[in-house]
């Protein structure tokens, strides 16, 4: 059906609501209670606006369209009540904007600016109450600043089905409470920060490191576990430039409908150490209790004349390549054609973080973003077996962190020192990589190109936020470079040619590349 | 107060649940008859209300802080409610909530220090045509003259 | 005499003929009564004035939820006092009311929500209850039919939005008394979601004399579109205050003046609240109308409730004022912003003025609240408190402004 906002004759879909149909016209109808996870509350009143026909201001947020339906969202009567609502939240409302995290991203301060602009009237003394509450994980309450819309609560109640939060108390001394020392313990705790409307509920992981207006912000995606969900990385530059290294402050859910919604697990939101924290930069070779800083190049080389010593062009035992699915799609095809089919390989294990438990929303069992992807490929999840590796292997290519645990200990360990020549590709350096003896710096998700396929079979495609660390470079960049060195007349030159490559191979893949 | 209840309570809690469509309906009168077996409504009495009901604590405590018949906190042995709404104002009620205020030598939201009466003063009672009114626990007393209020405060020990 | 004395006994409520309207209407069928009741003009007797025989008509009987019966007896309107007489000295007129409200509409389940302060009316209801139970007038097939009817005593607990009728669900659910949005309306989503109908006492308590008498016969007691006789609950400066039957459309006049016995000796009427607390006030010379609600509302006022407040010339219209913002900030649930925010900001305004703090300027800004409140809330509790006390600015703002100057030199001397 139509209906008519403002000047503008739009589409609707019958059931959806006037708040619905504007905001997807990109028309702004100012709101704080609504939310589209949620069914419409109608409790902060902001959203009222003028239904031709009816007497009274209606809310855009519950009031479903009819056929034919005239709603003006600027009249001088809308403009009044928005202001006459903004002047009550306000007349309750602290002064803390020069101490509040939520400045600048904050729908009170935006709403004023643009719909409020009066003075101050309210002269009666405001309603002192408590304002720094934890309540549990990282978050703060502050009452004073509480706008009682209940989002927090209905999240709590209709998302992760926990209710730890409660609306107490009547009148003007309604406030949010919870009972006795029961907190929120939750995994997706970080979300109510997101959606507050205002600095009532705070993220101490956040608090005052920096104003909201200094960040800047580059979407990717989270690869803590299989979901995949979208996250934007929201991150302050130095400010010696000449260094171009970047400080993350903080991670934040990107809506998507197929995915994750408009979540994300706090697993994901305070993992930004993973980003920059023990990154691993220069290409290191260990040889003798020394170590030596070499160039890609000359790492590549010796690598390429190791693989070639073993003289493998049949089916050879003696190279081994421990992956894991943090390897994106567009990668891990590169191992299976270079190793598996060019090279000949049948040593290929997998070494991923184990398994946990998997809980209704978002987290999966796998703790990889790319554990479907490396399946579609045609990659079992065979964990190495340590007693071939230690017997056979002559030359091993580890790619990703997953052995850390592992070889720290003593068996893995022993295994390890019997391997002749071992090639760690990792983003972070830590324990165990001694054992190695040549380290080669490798990006993340968020330096570099490629897709993961997640859980579900979604594929998603993601650009680089930042360059790489240092001297890192994306692995299927090395992978080419690798495959040149060992002579395939393969053309691969950037990712569009693999991705196509990809495609032509894997029908699973021709999907995304439509 | 009482953190262990008796089985008649429980049992008395479980009759008046299942009158009602869903358990949870029975929160009010649930919260009455413990509130009525223990004084007031703390920790121990929401607990209990929210498991014979099927609810989260936090719910309970919901109603408890919404409505002011049922008290968090303890109160003397009889509750005066002396209404100050406008047909009651007009007929004399601050003139009786003084009176009360120096008898008993406590202002309006306090308990005497024997634990006899607490007094509260609260919106219109529904009795109108007796102002001035007040309630004593259950009991209404109506036209509360100055000259009256010792006999009524003597009926409550 | 006093011929309702002993008519909560219910040997004395049949000696009268009681309960032979519910035997008639459980012989008819549910439509026949609906439109009997619909004939009748009866409009709801709780504040909103709406027909009821229209409300029943919106409840669909053939769908696969329980229909529910809700009884609104929570009267906390200030100045109102009708249902807890009804409840205590007539409680098997209003069982008889529930019975044949309940098979009109297909309930089986009457939930009847008594405010928390009225300990002795629910001791009576009770007991009424428990004798019609005993005596085949409530419980599985009732009256020697095949219909089924339970009913519940529910007791408030001191919230007086839990009048208001989505408030009353939720409440009658085990939450907090906050107002639902409508749309949904109770008669398709209300307790636990499914269809319900709420009637006041009073409304239902008219319902055995429809059917007894004839939709025809009540409507002729009153007036076009407003049927049958109103209980008016007369209290504040009479000499006979009390509640007082009279047919719909009586005079306000002849209700305070002759019924009510007038001002006491001494005294002149100064205003007028119609219809509890929630009313805009009338000046004295607004008081010779018809008590309907078409003519209250012409007159800027409402029906209401019914609770006519008599103000006499020893009040003062501040105090008055101060009462009523008191009184629903206290009442506001707190959910939507300009209830939560507006009702205190009203309450600590007048309380500035009434300390000596105040000025003219002062009296403007509270009608400018209220008129910022108005249309913008939740629910009807908004409007109300709004236009109570803008009728008060209204029509006092010079008394006010030269009571504010009083409360000035009585705090500057002080």
């Amino acid at each position: 059906m139509k209906i008519r906002i403002d000047d503008r004759l739009l589409e609707a879909a019958e059931g959806s609501t006037v708040l619905e149909v504007a905001l997807a016209a990109g028309i702004d109808v100012p709101h704080f209670c609504f939310h589209p996870a949620f069914e419409p509350e109608g409790s902060c009143r902001m959203c009222l606006v003028e239904v031709e026909g009816a007497p009274k201001l209606e809310l855009a947020c519950s009031t479903r369209v009819k056929d034919g339906m005239s709603v003006l969202t600027s009249s001088p009567r809308v403009l009044e009540a928005r202001k006459e609502v903004l002047e009550f939240l306000l007349a309750e409302h602290p002064l803390d904007c020069p101490i509040c995290d939520k400045a600048g991203e904050c729908r009170l301060q935006d709403y004023y600016e643009r719909y409020g602009r009066f003075d101050a009237r309210f002269r009666e003394a405001k309603e002192k109450r408590e304002k720094i509450v934890p309540i549990g994980r990282k978050l703060l309450l502050d009452r004073e600043r509480c706008i009682l819309c209940t989002r927090c609560v209905r999240f709590l109640r209709e998302v992760t089905g926990t209710g730890e939060l409660g609306v107490f108390e009547r009148g003007a001394r309604t406030e949010i409470g919870f009972f006795e020392d029961w907190r929120i313990d939750n995994a997706y705790s970080g979300n109510l920060a997101e959606i507050c409307p205002v600095g009532a509920i705070t993220d101490t992981d956040f608090s005052f490191k920096t104003r909201t207006w200094f960040l800047e912000r580059g979407a990717s995606l989270c690869p803590h576990c299989g979901r995949g969900c979208n996250i934007d990385i929201e991150f302050r530059r130095t400010t010696n430039r000449a260094v171009a290294e970047r400080r993350i402050i903080r991670v934040r859910a990107r809506e998507n409908a197929a995915v994750n919604g408009y979540w994300i697990c706090d697993i994901g939101r305070y993992s930004h150490p993973y980003w920059t924290e023990n990154r691993s930069r220069f290409v290191l070779m260990n040889k003798e209790a020394k170590t030596v800083r070499l160039s890609w190049d000359k790492a590549l080389i010796i690598l390429s004349e190791k693989i070639k010593g073993l003289g493998l062009r049949g089916k050879g035992g003696r190279l081994g390549l421990i992956i894991s699915s943090f390897l994106t799609n567009e990668e891990l095809y590169l191992i299976g054609r270079i190793f598996k089919e060019a090279v000949g390989l049948g040593n290929v294990w997998l070494a991923d973080p184990k398994p946990q438990e998997a809980d209704r929303l978002l987290l999966t069992a796998e703790r990889s973003p790319n554990l479907r992807g490396a399946r579609e490929l045609g990659f079992e999840s065979r964990p190495p077996d340590f007693e071939e590796i230690e017997k056979r292997i002559q030359v091993l290519l580890v790619f990703g962190s997953g052995l850390r645990e592992a070889s720290a200990s003593g068996e893995v360990r022993n295994a390890l020192d019997r391997v002749p020549a071992k090639f760690l590709f990792a983003a972070h350096t830590g324990p165990g990589d001694d054992a190695f003896d040549f380290l080669l710096p490798v990006s993340l998700i968020a330096e570099k190109s490629g897709s993961i396929t997640n859980t579900e079979g979604a594929i998603q495609e993601f650009q680089p936020v930042w360059l790489p660390m240092g001297e890192a470079k994306p692995e299927w960049e090395v992978l080419i470079a690798l495959a040149r060195e060992l002579g395939f007349g393969e053309a691969w030159t950037d990712l569009t040619d693999v991705r196509e490559a990809m495609a032509r191979e894997y029908p699973f893949f021709k999907k995304s590349h439509e | 107060m009482n953190h262990e209840f008796a089985p008649q309570v429980l049992a008395e809690v479980l009759a008046v649940a299942a009158r009602y469509p869903r358990r949870e309906a029975a929160l009010l009168p649930v919260l009455r008859i413990l509130q009525r077996v223990s004084g007031s409504l703390g920790r121990a009495e929401e607990q209990l209300a929210a498991e014979l009901l099927g609810l989260d604590p936090v719910r309970v405590r919901e109603a408890v802080t919404f409505y002011p018949l049922l008290r968090q906190k303890p109160a003397g042995r009889h509750t005066i409610r002396v209404c100050v709404n406008l047909s009651c104002s007009m007929a004399g009620a601050e003139h009786s909530l003084a009176c009360l205020q120096a008898r008993l030598g406590i202002g309006a939201g306090e308990t005497t220090a024997d634990g006899r009466f607490t007094l509260l003063t609260v919106e219109c009672l529904g009795n109108c045509d007796q102002a001035p009114c007040l309630m004593v626990d259950g009991d209404d007393h109506g036209i509360v003259r100055e000259e009256r209020l010792d006999e009524i405060l003597g009926r409550y020990l | 005499m006093d011929l309702t004395e002993h008519l909560f006994e219910l040997d004395v409520y049949r000696g009268r003929g009681g309960y032979d309207a519910a035997r008639k209407a459980l012989g008819m069928s549910p439509d026949a009564v609906l439109a009997e009741v619909r004939e009748a003009d009866l409009r709801g007797r709780g504040g909103a004035g709406f027909p009821a025989g229209v409300k029943w008509g919106f409840i669909s009987r053939d769908g696969t939820e329980p229909v529910y019966l809700c009884i609104n007896a929570d009267e906390g309107e200030p100045g109102t006092f009708k249902d807890r007489w009804l409840i205590t000295h007539d409680p098997h007129l209003v069982l008889e009311g529930i019975i044949i409200t309940a098979y009109a509409v297909g309930a089986h389940e009457g939930f009847i929500y008594v405010r928390g302060e009225y300990e002795a009316a629910a001791l009576r209801l009770q007991r009424a209850i428990e004798e019609a139970r005993a005596s085949g007038l409530l419980g599985e097939r009732i009256l020697g039919t095949e219909f089924d009817l339970e009913v519940v005593v529910h007791r408030g607990a001191g919230a007086y939005i839990c009048g208001e009728e989505t408030a009353l669900l939720e409440s009658l659910e085990g939450k907090r008394g906050d107002p639902r949005l409508k749309p949904p309306f109770p008669a398709s989503a209300g307790l636990f979601r499914c269809p319900t109908v709420i009637n006041n006492v009073e409304t239902v308590s008219n319902i055995p004399r429809i059917l007894r008498d004839g939709a025809r016969a009540f409507r002729e007691f009153g007036r076009p579109g407003d049927g049958g006789t109103r209980l008016f609950s007369v209290s504040g400066a009479v000499v006979k205050p009390g509640l007082y039957e009279v047919p719909v459309g009586f005079s306000l006049k002849d209700l305070i003046f002759h019924l009510a016995g007038g001002l006491p000796p001494g005294r002149t009427l100064k205003a007028v609240i119609p219809g509890g607390l929630s009313a805009p006030v009338l000046l004295a010379e607004e008081t010779d109308l018809p008590l309907d609600c078409d003519f209250l509302s012409r007159a800027g006022s409402i029906i209401g409730s019914g609770g006519v407040i008599v103000i006499d010339d020893g009040t003062s219209m501040l105090d008055v004022l101060g009462i009523i913002t008191r009184f629903y900030a206290h009442e506001s649930c707190g959910q939507c912003t300009p209830c939560r925010i507006g009702m205190s900001w009203l309450h600590k305004t007048v309380l500035r003025l009434v300390s000596g703090n105040g000025s003219r300027g002062d009296i403007d800004e509270i009608a400018r609240v209220a008129s910022a409140i108005k249309g913008r809330t939740l629910c009807p509790l908004g409007d109300s408190a709004a236009l109570a006390v803008l009728a008060l600015i209204s029509k006092f703002r010079k008394e006010f402004e030269s009571r504010l100057e009083e409360c000035q030199i009585r705090s500057q001397s002080s």
